[in-house]
């Protein structure tokens, strides 16, 4: 058999777009395999210069599925220029932050789930493409598409409320944030009469939760092995005690059968952490330095986070986790797909944790902005709803940005998300003659799990296009399809 | 105040830090000073999947944004039916395909068109450049018109 080089490009329903290349060698096995994202990186250089207030605002157009993450993450690093660290903030807007940042995973998770996920979930690997969308999901059970709809809805209001719009909105300012709730905003999310409230969407997210188990009872072997590979995880913890933790913490890393690898105050990370290139990637990795390239890598992300925290401090979601813990008898999961069922635990986390911030009084008090002495150098970790992400900025005397490092979650996952690919790719396509669709997809759903934002990875900027690529051995082009 | 029919709802798409792609937003800013309800003007970069939730709500929906394409009057408005075809990812999805989920999940139909405007240049900066204004104008000088036969 001659060999060649199959190409999927770009990915589909992942944010931004990357490409697949599977080697295959002369005998038909998978000689190697990984993602590539070739998208030109430019936020680091092009933030320089700029002043340091205007970079929450700017630098959340990284990206229009998570931009909170970005404006929060800048914003504390940008608080720590102004002389505010996490914990001199005020009540009021830490907590406004922080419901600003659960309405945002709230909504991303469910959009994740319901519009990226489910379709595989519910059709399976074999379903035809016209069959593996929302709509299809829609047609066939309207009550889960339109929970999800309002699901996503409802965080994005969370998220209007806050920052005056859905996308690329504005809460925090250095120091803090601009404005507090209002009573008449808290009545919208409480009241249910123009959405569903809170409480309906705490028992929306059980019920997926439940979906998710019976799901994983019906198909255990599948769900357990697809994609699954020992790894390191990653996540920010709760200071003190541990717990699940995505505002501020802690970076904790176990190895993959429970071995603390580092626990960290999350400004130290230069300390702990370097970046490896390759030559096919714009995506970088990120690797932690004491144990090198090779075994120094991470997995981030709600299956990390439920794997590195000690319990979750909300009371539904810690049943939940409990549940889920049981599974693998309390060692580390490192079963990939079960990557769904950890960002459902989240969902449901988020769902009460915003209900507890609603019922807070704080949020609509009037302590907003703090300053102290002003530093030249901030850095800011959050875990997003892909994972850890953290924003580092140093700035000149007149305040203007002169250096700039970003690594976001889809790049802390970036050599977890190319296992994946190798482990479907060896499983799947070794000796057939032909590529399926069904195998292709089984690819692209390795890569799904991790849910990758790959314009946020490289700071993407103008189109993407959609080509598939199939090329032999020797780089020459045998087809080329674009989508 | 003159004011729009509640059960109209116009949907700018676009990004108005790229020059041209600004002119959905442009054409609702216009749209705006003649006097329309802003609770029926949205703002947005792109349309997503709970934006068939929104339009459930209407009537008659216009989707108005910036256009590459040739267009003989310098902007094109065509009404719009359900599309079923499946290759949206989740960050960008076509009028046709919202208007297809909001009939699949919420059993409604609304009147819908896009109105399409031609613009030229796309860079990172603020503001239209002179032709692409001009089909602005020209555009909304039609819609205003023939709203009444629209909805």
């Amino acid at each position: 058999m001659e060999p060649k080089k199959i190409t999927i490009d770009p990915v589909t329903r992942v944010e931004g777009h990357g490409k697949v290349t599977i080697k295959i060698d002369e005998n038909g096995k998978v000689s190697d395999a990984y993602l590539h994202v070739v998208e030109f990186r430019g936020f680091e250089k092009f933030i320089q210069g700029h002043p340091y207030w205007e970079v929450p605002i700017i630098v959340q157009r990284l990206c229009g599925i998570c931009p909170v993450s970005h404006h929060l993450a800048a914003a504390k690093a940008i608080d720590q220029l102004v002389g505010i660290d996490p914990e001199n903030l005020s009540s009021t807007a830490t907590k406004l932050r922080k419901l600003l940042h659960y309405g945002q995973v709230f909504q991303s998770h469910a959009l994740h789930f319901f519009y990226l996920a489910s379709p595989d979930l519910l059709f399976g690997i074999n379903a035809p493409v016209e069959k593996r969308n929302i709509v299809a999901v829609a047609t066939e059970n309207k009550e889960l598409a339109k929970k999800g709809i309002l699901m996503r809805k409802f965080g994005q209001e969370i998220i209007t409320s806050l920052s005056g719009k859905k996308i690329h909105g504005t809460l925090a300012v250095p120091g803090g944030v601009h404005k507090a709730f209002t009573p008449k905003q808290l009545e919208y999310f409480l009241d249910g009469k123009q959405i569903p409230n809170i409480d309906t969407m705490i028992s929306w997210s059980k019920e997926v939760i439940d979906f998710m188990k019976s799901f994983h009872l019906e198909n255990r072997e599948w769900v357990d092995n697809f994609a699954a590979y020992p790894s390191n995880h990653l996540g920010l913890v709760d200071k003190v005690s541990g717990a699940l933790e995505l505002y501020d913490g802690r970076i904790r890393s176990i190895d993959s059968k429970g071995k603390e690898l580092l626990n960290i105050e999350d400004i130290e990370y230069r300390n702990h952490f370097k970046e490896g290139v390759e030559a096919w990637s714009y995506l970088k990795f990120p690797y932690m330095t004491k144990y090198g390239r090779e075994k120094g890598w991470n997995r981030v992300g709600p299956l990390a986070r439920l794997n590195t925290c000690t319990h979750i401090p909300t009371p539904l979601a810690e049943i939940e986790r409990q549940q889920f813990k049981a599974y693998t008898k309390n060692k580390p999961n490192n079963m990939t797909m079960h990557t769904h069922w950890a960002r459902l635990i989240e969902l449901l986390h988020c769902a009460e944790n915003i209900k507890e911030l609603l019922l807070d009084e704080d949020i609509m008090g009037n302590d907003l902005v703090r300053k102290g002495t002003p530093r030249n150098k901030g850095i800011g970790v959050i875990e997003a709803p892909r994972g850890t992400l953290i924003h580092e900025y140093h700035i000149d005397n007149k305040g203007l940005i002169t250096k700039c490092n970003l690594i976001v979650s889809t790049t802390f996952n970036n050599e977890a998300i190319n296992q994946g690919v190798r482990s479907v790719s060896q499983s799947t396509l070794n000796g057939k003659p032909k590529i399926t669709e069904p195998m292709l997809n089984q690819i692209e759903m390795a890569i799904r799990a991790y849910d990758p934002c790959l314009s946020c990875a490289t700071h993407a900027l103008g189109q993407m296009p959609l080509i598939v690529q199939l090329e032999d051995n020797h780089g020459n082009l045998l087809d080329e399809k674009t989508r | 105040m003159k004011k729009l029919d509640n059960n109209t709802l116009f949907i700018g798409i676009g990004n108005n830090t790229r020059q041209d792609d600004g002119l959905g937003w442009c054409f609702l800013d216009e749209l705006e000073k003649k006097g329309f309800n802003t609770n029926n003007l949205i703002y947005k970069y792109q349309l997503m999947v709970e934006d068939a939730d929104l339009i459930s709500n209407y009537e008659t929906v216009f989707f108005i944004d910036a256009s590459k394409n040739n267009l003989e009057q310098g902007f094109s408005i065509s009404e719009l039916t359900p599309s079923k075809e499946v290759n949206f990812s989740t960050h960008a999805v076509p009028p046709n395909q919202i208007l297809h989920l909001c009939e699949t999940v919420y059993d409604k139909n609304p009147k819908s068109y896009t109105l399409e405007i031609q613009g030229y240049n796309w860079n990172i900066e603020i503001g239209l450049s002179k032709l692409a204004k001009l089909n602005l104008n020209k555009a909304l000088t039609y819609v205003c018109k023939n709203i009444p036969k629209l909805s």
